[in-house]
């Protein structure tokens, strides 16, 4: 929003495979993403296309062996990560680059109350520099801006006493008190109803706007996506398909594959008839194929799809890897739709 | 009455816990389906829906009231009632993979219930199994396989098949597309709606907190809320005109995969409270937007008869036309 020369996050070229014993994995191809400060961005894509691989092996939290990084790199506010010694990006995890994860029990020690794991963390995240009261001071400041009801009493709470709505927003607490450069959201709302998603929905947007939160939200739900992201950025198959303002991505799909997964979609406010099912399955990403990765399971599929695919640009700041847009009548196509 | 495929009225579904305390899973629910008809519970965690699927089938015993599925007193049944009850209905659970026996392979588990209930056996046996597997798209090289060399989708098709091969007339689906990826979602959904034409007789309870899928699918829907059913009725018209105010906070917090046609949104503030601890009067009073005190919270509403089958359960229910569309 502010500074466009330094993005927060720059992923280029980032490929990495998994070495199993059936040979290797080609988990993550060639992934690009730019993200710029303030920026929330919404990564959505179906199981097993990579998009907690990907934002968790950027930083660190992939063991390697099995995995290994075979290209790319990974800078934060131009500072590369890629090579920097475990205890370096320690130092990087939690302070610069939050996380926060689908179940939140997982995420809390049932054996400490609240307000002890959030103090812990906070003089963890300050190297040690903060006092007791001071962490206890900023715990509660943030446990406000979360709007935890009562938050001197949770203080004392174990987690069991809260809610899954309550314990995420303890971890939201927990991940901003050291005001990271980056929030990475993976599947937040999964685990909760849709009340209290809309809830904890709500909250993240508000921090995006009012204290200008830079964000990867991770989902499988385009519709969780949009409630809160100014972007998508869709994955299949270890591959970006195609990275879109929100309103593009429902407006103007382009990529086969987002067509298919927005017809899959039942609709609460109207009467659908039939849904549109996407034929067959993922690849085989022992052996992907060399060009685009979903042509098998598309329609629209033709020779040029057999070769490596580039990102093609069809409107302002809606970039997709599909050869179809080369041809002139399917790009006007697009733009009418 | 009779002709109904599935009755329950007034059931009460009540667990102990400890120090004298009870659990009102399921509070006075009372719903029937026709012989045909697909009907929608939905409800978030804790709100007793599936408790509900689970006590028709007699998986879980009632406390009190009455269920009958096609004449058949489900509470009274014995040893053998029981057997032909649950020949009669089915149900299929969330997470496919659970619910297949990971050493049979899918065409013994689908065979299984015929060995159970019929004097199918042989060549007979094989090709009802077959014929059931192809109907639900998994083709003859996949028969003698083992669960754990299909995908979540194949596996919920197997678990249809399974439950289909018995012909039942009632199938209770508890969440049954929940662990799946849309696309895949897409595809279960379009198996359970071609049913409907291909089975004209069968009936489906379908269980579900996912909003879209109960309009993609149901001709009616329950609304539940704390093991009590708070609005009832065609599902269009509930969707589009609900009269309760937690259908309508439920409906505008779903996240609509489009950037316009938002309802607007009506906040709650709070949790569900603990069922084990059911708040006095109407039992949402604690986080309903339009609740009078001296009256939500000291009495409890009756159901409240709308136009053409609605009901819901609130004190206002008549004087909210239009006011919360959604």
């Amino acid at each position: 929003m502010t500074d466009s020369s330094t993005p927060t996050l720059e992923i280029r070229d980032f490929s990495l495979v998994f070495d199993t014993f059936d040979g290797t994995y080609h988990a993550i191809d060639k992934v690009n993403l730019t993200l710029r400060p303030g920026e929330a961005m919404g990564l959505v894509g179906e199981t097993g296309c990579g998009k907690s691989v990907l934002t968790r092996a950027a930083f660190g939290l992939v063991p390697t062996p099995p995995a290994r990084i075979t290209s790319g790199s990974v800078t934060l506010e131009g500072r590369e990560l890629l090579g920097l010694s475990d205890r370096a990006l320690r130092g990087v995890r939690g302070k610069d680059v939050a996380m926060i994860f689908q179940d939140p029990m997982t995420y809390l020690n049932p054996v400490f109350r609240i307000g002890t794991q959030l103090v812990d963390a906070i003089r963890a995240q300050s190297g040690g520099k903060a006092s007791k009261a001071e962490a206890r001071a900023l715990a509660l400041e943030m446990l406000d801006k979360v709007h935890l009801p009562n938050p001197e009493r949770q203080f004392r709470s174990y987690p069991h006493e809260l809610s899954g709505g309550m314990r995420q927003r303890v971890l939201i607490a927990m991940a901003l008190a050291a005001k990271p450069k980056l929030l990475i959201a993976d599947e937040p709302t999964t685990a909760l109803d849709v009340t209290i998603q809309a809830q904890i929905l709500d909250l993240m947007a508000e921090l995006v706007e009012d204290m200008g939160l830079t964000m990867i939200m991770i989902s499988h739900d385009l519709g969780v996506v949009a409630q809160v992201c100014s972007r998508v950025a869709v994955m299949y198959a270890g591959k970006i398909v195609e990275d879109a303002p929100i309103r593009q991505i429902f407006d103007a799909p382009s990529h086969p594959y987002t067509q298919g997964l927005l017809a899959a979609l039942p609709h609460p406010f109207k009467p659908v008839d039939k849904l549109a099912s996407i034929p067959g399955s993922l690849p085989d990403l022992l052996n992907p194929p060399e060009g685009c990765r979903f042509a098998a399971r598309c329609a629209k599929a033709h020779a040029a799809c057999a070769a490596p695919v580039d990102f093609r640009t069809v409107g302002p700041g809606h970039e997709v890897a599909c050869t179809l847009y080369d041809l002139a009548e399917t790009k006007e196509l697009a733009h009418e739709h | 009455m009779s002709t109904d495929m599935l009755s329950i009225r007034n059931l009460d579904v009540h667990f102990p816990i400890s120090n004298g305390q009870v659990v009102r899973a399921v509070d006075g629910v009372t719903l029937s389906l026709k012989p045909g008809e697909t009907v929608g519970l939905v409800g978030e965690s804790g709100s007793g829906k599936t408790t509900v699927g689970k006590t028709v089938l007699r998986l879980v015993e009632a406390t009190a009231g009455e269920i009958d599925i096609d004449g058949l007193d489900v509470r009274a049944a014995g040893q053998k009632g029981l057997k032909a009850l649950r020949r009669k209905a089915q149900i299929i659970f969330q997470d496919p993979h659970s619910s297949l026996n990971p050493r049979m392979t899918i065409r013994r588990a689908v065979a299984e219930g015929l060995i159970l209930n019929t004097s199918l056996r042989g060549n007979a046996l094989r090709e009802k199994v077959a014929e059931m597997l192809i109907a639900m798209g998994l083709p003859p090289q996949f028969h003698d396989r083992f669960p754990h060399e299909l995908s979540g989708g194949q596996k919920q098709r197997v678990c249809i098949a399974r439950a289909l091969v018995l012909e039942p007339d009632l199938l209770v689906l508890d969440e049954p597309t929940s662990a799946l990826d849309v696309s895949v979602q897409a595809q279960i959904l379009g198996v359970l709606k071609d049913l409907r034409l291909s089975r004209p007789r069968l009936t489906q309870l379908f269980i579900s907190h996912n909003l879209a899928v109960i309009r993609f699918l149901c001709d009616r829907v329950a609304v539940m809320y704390l093991g009590k059913i708070v609005e009832e009725g065609p599902v269009a018209e509930v969707f589009g005109d609900p009269r309760h105010p937690y259908t309508r906070a439920l409906l505008s917090a779903v996240p609509v995969p489009s950037a316009v046609e938002r309802p607007e949104r009506l906040r709650l503030t709070g949790d569900i409270p603990s069922p084990a601890n059911v708040p006095k009067g109407c039992a949402f009073h604690t986080r309903c937007p339009i609740a009078k005190v001296g009256v939500c919270d000291t009495r409890a509403p009756e159901p409240v008869p709308l136009s053409s089958g609605r009901q819901a359960l609130c004190h206002f229910a008549d004087q909210t036309k239009g006011a919360l569309s959604a």
